[in-house]
């Protein structure tokens, strides 16, 4: 009886299934952070030979792209990464309106699929950008996926949103700001470098806006370095505050610092890591993080040691309140990453994600050892950053 | 127009007059058989056995455009060529013909034809494939200062090659049939990287349905002509450029497999007047370039020509007007011609909208140019030749071209030729 009620039920649910249209996909199914995607490429085996073999050049070719039922053809796809760049297990820029201007995917012009072969653990970029936004700063999404290249498996890769006016428009509701990428060109702490125009130019590459002038798109840049390195403290806050929402600077700084970055703003090195952006009708330039996948490399690393590679870094931790920002910022970051184990709870849950897609990536210049051993090394860094932040904190503030 | 037209055209000048003072037909030497005459040409014979032609050839010209142009010399002696042409026994013909100012590929026409049956000539050497009316025109007979952007552009050029043709049925088809080493020079650029087609085989058929009719139909021809040869997996040389020889349309697609160039050509010169037209079509596969490795559709390139001319001063356009009923200094002010054309030359589809700039793009995203060009040509006496043209150009995607932010463009040039 049961049988016979339930196949005239299967049938109407069925009809009905059919019968609904299929749900639209959204940017955020693809960055969906619950969710292993599955992105398949279709290359020319020409062109897919010539690009693991020129991986150092940036080269576009063609391929096609499909995500679930989207298929985007004519995707313009090439080589990425500074350190990260394989040619084992490329890294990879897609393009959507490279080949056809009024092309998009979801909304996106453009997508990075980070290949994750400088983190063993491969959820630190992921994890750290997810923090960021959890305290409430404009970063990227991210996903992981299996990335399949002309259906051969290629290994797990991170999803990363393109830093373009796109993004901006969604996190920060201005989509017609400037946009600059910051190349790494050489250590560079925020000295000023003259008033041609051109290192900037080196440094600082337009992402929106690149019909314009040089002096619209980077003097407002040489503004602020020539201001940031100005000796005269007295009118130094407000001169630079003009040209640097300082307070979303120390932020930034602050939960890079929280997370242990070594290759971000206060880098032993020299800043990078990051873009610039400059509201419509503003001259105020912000931060948005990038590449995070040396993060979390020491839990008990302090948060001052750094603070005087920096010249704007230096010059507005003179300033007490601006001081007293960065030691709140950091506080917060130490209670949201602890609260409920938010941090090792992502650490966990995308390790988990990706851990059968990780084995199964044959590419991954890491034996499974190493990668369980490294995420067993930023559990116990979630663990141990809050409170050792927290004391370091206590520390910085009695003796203020 | 620029200043230094004016020093180039003096000197021509003076060159001319030198010349036209020993056009008078020089006497024989009677005690030898080597004897030296200059009618059309200065020529150098040696009893009916061998004649030698030599041939000069000097133009000048200034140009001007709204937008870019591209790198022809324009204001100097821009070509300067020197040739001997001639004929052994009245059944060789052969022609040498040389670039003074081109280092890198100076020969034009170097070759040998065989002329005993009139039904089958046999051509062999360097020169032009049988394809397009206008590009087997030589530039002192053309009826503008540059050939239609089809023909410079879509038609093969020369190259070396081997070509069987005659006439037949009295002489009302006409049909020439070669192979060639490549598909011409003018698909090829200087970068190596790009391709070309390889060995080729021309062909083309004319047909004068009136030819023993009415005199006022009797020079119409219709001809249809088809070139094929195999093209090597790569970028192709083949590109648009604008009257001015500016770029608008480069083929960075991957092509591979068989090349085929169709061509139709009409003409007709009534009296003083004549009418032209051509249609050209260049198909080239690409089989395995998707990024499947599956073939696309063929690159396609079409252009097309109509123009006109009308000889003011009365001369019949199918005599020649190189030689004016009333030349300058000679009762007249030579013969003065008026013209005008219409063309297009497109590549790929021209909707961004479907089509992708994707060098392994289904649907190719290309560019056109129209153009329409007004001309004067005055030939004040045999030898001189001065054109003076106007063109309006629009392309389809200006973003490509010369004038980046304006779709429509003016261009002017002024030519002065001399040809003995």
């Amino acid at each position: 009886m049961s049988r016979l009620l339930a196949a005239p039920i299967l049938v109407v649910l069925a009809l009905a299934g059919a019968a609904a249209p299929a749900e639209a996909q959204t940017s955020d199914d693809l960055f969906d952070a619950s969710t292993l995607q599955e992105l398949r490429l279709i290359i020319s085996s020409r062109d897919l030979q010539t690009l693991r073999a020129d991986f150092a050049a940036n080269t576009y070719y063609p391929a096609d792209l499909q995500w679930r039922d989207l298929k985007v053809r004519n995707v313009a796809v090439r080589s990425r990464g500074s350190g990260s760049r394989s040619g084992t297990k490329l890294g990879l820029q897609l393009d959507f309106n490279r080949y056809s201007t009024s092309q998009q995917f979801l909304g996106m012009k453009s997508l990075v699929l980070d290949n994750l072969v400088q983190d063993p653990a491969m959820v630190r970029e992921r994890v750290s950008m997810a923090f960021y936004d959890h305290m409430g700063m404009a970063a990227p999404r991210e996903s992981f996926c299996r990335l399949y290249i002309n259906e051969v498996y290629q290994g797990v890769y991170a999803v990363v949103e393109a830093i373009t006016s796109e993004l901006l428009g969604r996190a920060t509701g201005d989509p017609t700001a400037y946009l600059f990428e910051y190349h790494y060109a050489g250590p560079f702490y925020g000295e000023y470098l003259g008033d041609d125009l051109v290192p900037y130019k080196t440094l600082f590459e337009p992402r929106s806006h690149q019909k314009e002038a040089d002096a619209v798109l980077y003097g407002p840049i040489r503004d602020l370095f020539r201001e940031v390195n100005e000796p005269d403290d007295a009118v130094w806050r407000e001169r630079v505050g003009r040209l640097l929402d300082l307070e979303q600077f120390v932020r930034y700084v602050a939960v890079e610092t929280f997370l242990s970055e070594i290759d971000g703003v206060l880098s032993a090195t020299g800043m990078s890591n990051f873009y610039l952006y400059r509201p419509t009708g503003s001259t105020q330039h912000r931060l948005v993080p990038w590449d995070k996948d040396r993060t979390f490399s020491e839990y008990d690393s302090s948060v001052v040691a750094s603070i005087d590679t920096n010249v704007i870094f230096r010059r507005a931790l003179a300033y007490p309140d601006l001081k007293t920002l960065y030691l709140d910022t950091l506080i917060a970051c130490a209670r949201s990453a602890a609260a409920q184990f938010w941090l090792e709870r992502e650490i966990v849950r995308n390790s988990q994600l990706i851990a059968a897609a990780a084995v199964e990536d044959t590419a991954k210049p890491y034996s499974d050892d190493e990668v369980t051993s490294a995420v067993g090394y930023l559990r116990t860094f979630a663990r141990r950053r809050t409170p050792f932040v927290r004391q370091e904190v206590a520390r910085l503030r009695a003796g203020s | 127009m620029r200043g230094e037209l004016v020093p180039a055209l003096a000197a021509l000048l003076f060159v001319a007059n030198s010349a036209a003072a020993q056009q008078a037909p020089a006497q024989p030497d009677e005690g030898d058989n080597w004897r030296f005459t200059w009618d059309e040409h200065p020529s150098l014979r040696f009893g009916d056995v061998i004649r030698l032609d030599f041939r000069l050839r000097l133009q000048t010209q200034v140009r001007g455009s709204q937008g870019e142009m591209g790198d022809s010399n324009d204001d100097d002696l821009a070509r300067r060529r020197i040739g001997v042409a001639g004929t052994f026994k009245n059944l060789v013909d052969f022609q040498v013909e040389r670039e003074i100012s081109n280092d890198v590929d100076p020969w034009r026409d170097v070759f040998v034809n065989y002329r005993q049956y009139t039904v089958a000539e046999i051509q062999g050497g360097k020169f032009k494939l049988p394809f397009g009316l206008e590009e087997n025109t030589s530039s002192t007979h053309l009826d503008f200062v540059y050939r239609s952007m089809a023909s410079q552009r879509l038609a093969p050029g020369r190259d070396r090659g081997l070509m069987v043709h005659g006439r037949v049925a009295s002489k009302m088809v006409r049909y020439e049939i070669g192979w060639f080493a490549h598909d011409g020079d003018n698909a090829r650029t200087s970068d190596a990287e790009e391709v070309f087609g390889n060995a080729t085989v021309a062909g083309r058929l004319s047909v004068q349905p009136f030819r023993t009719g009415h005199p006022l139909l009797k020079d119409m021809m219709m001809s249809v002509a088809l070139a094929g040869s195999h093209i090597d997996e790569g970028f192709p040389a083949l590109r648009g450029h604008t009257t001015l020889d500016a770029p608008f349309y480069t083929s960075k697609v991957w092509v591979n497999g068989r090349r085929q160039r169709t061509g139709l050509e009409f003409r007709w010169r009534p009296g003083p007047a004549s009418l032209k037209a051509e249609y050209m079509r260049v198909s080239t596969e690409r089989v395995g370039e998707s990024v499947d490795d599956t073939t696309l559709d063929p690159l396609v390139a079409n252009g097309w020509y109509v123009s006109g001319t009308w000889a003011l001063t009365g001369e019949k356009k199918a005599d020649d007007l190189t030689e004016p009923r009333r030349p300058l200094f000679g009762g007249g002010w030579g013969a003065i011609e008026a013209a005008a054309r219409i063309e297009g030359l497109r590549f790929g589809s021209l909707d961004p909208e479907i089509a992708s700039s994707s060098p392994r793009a289904d649907l190719v995203l290309g560019n056109a140019d129209h153009a329409v060009t007004l001309g004067v040509n005055w030939y004040p006496r045999r030898h001189f030749k001065l054109q003076m043209n106007v063109m309006r150009e629009h392309l389809a995607d200006p973003a490509l071209g010369p004038a980046p932010d304006s779709p429509t463009f003016w261009s002017r040039v002024l030519r002065f030729q001399i040809d003995f």
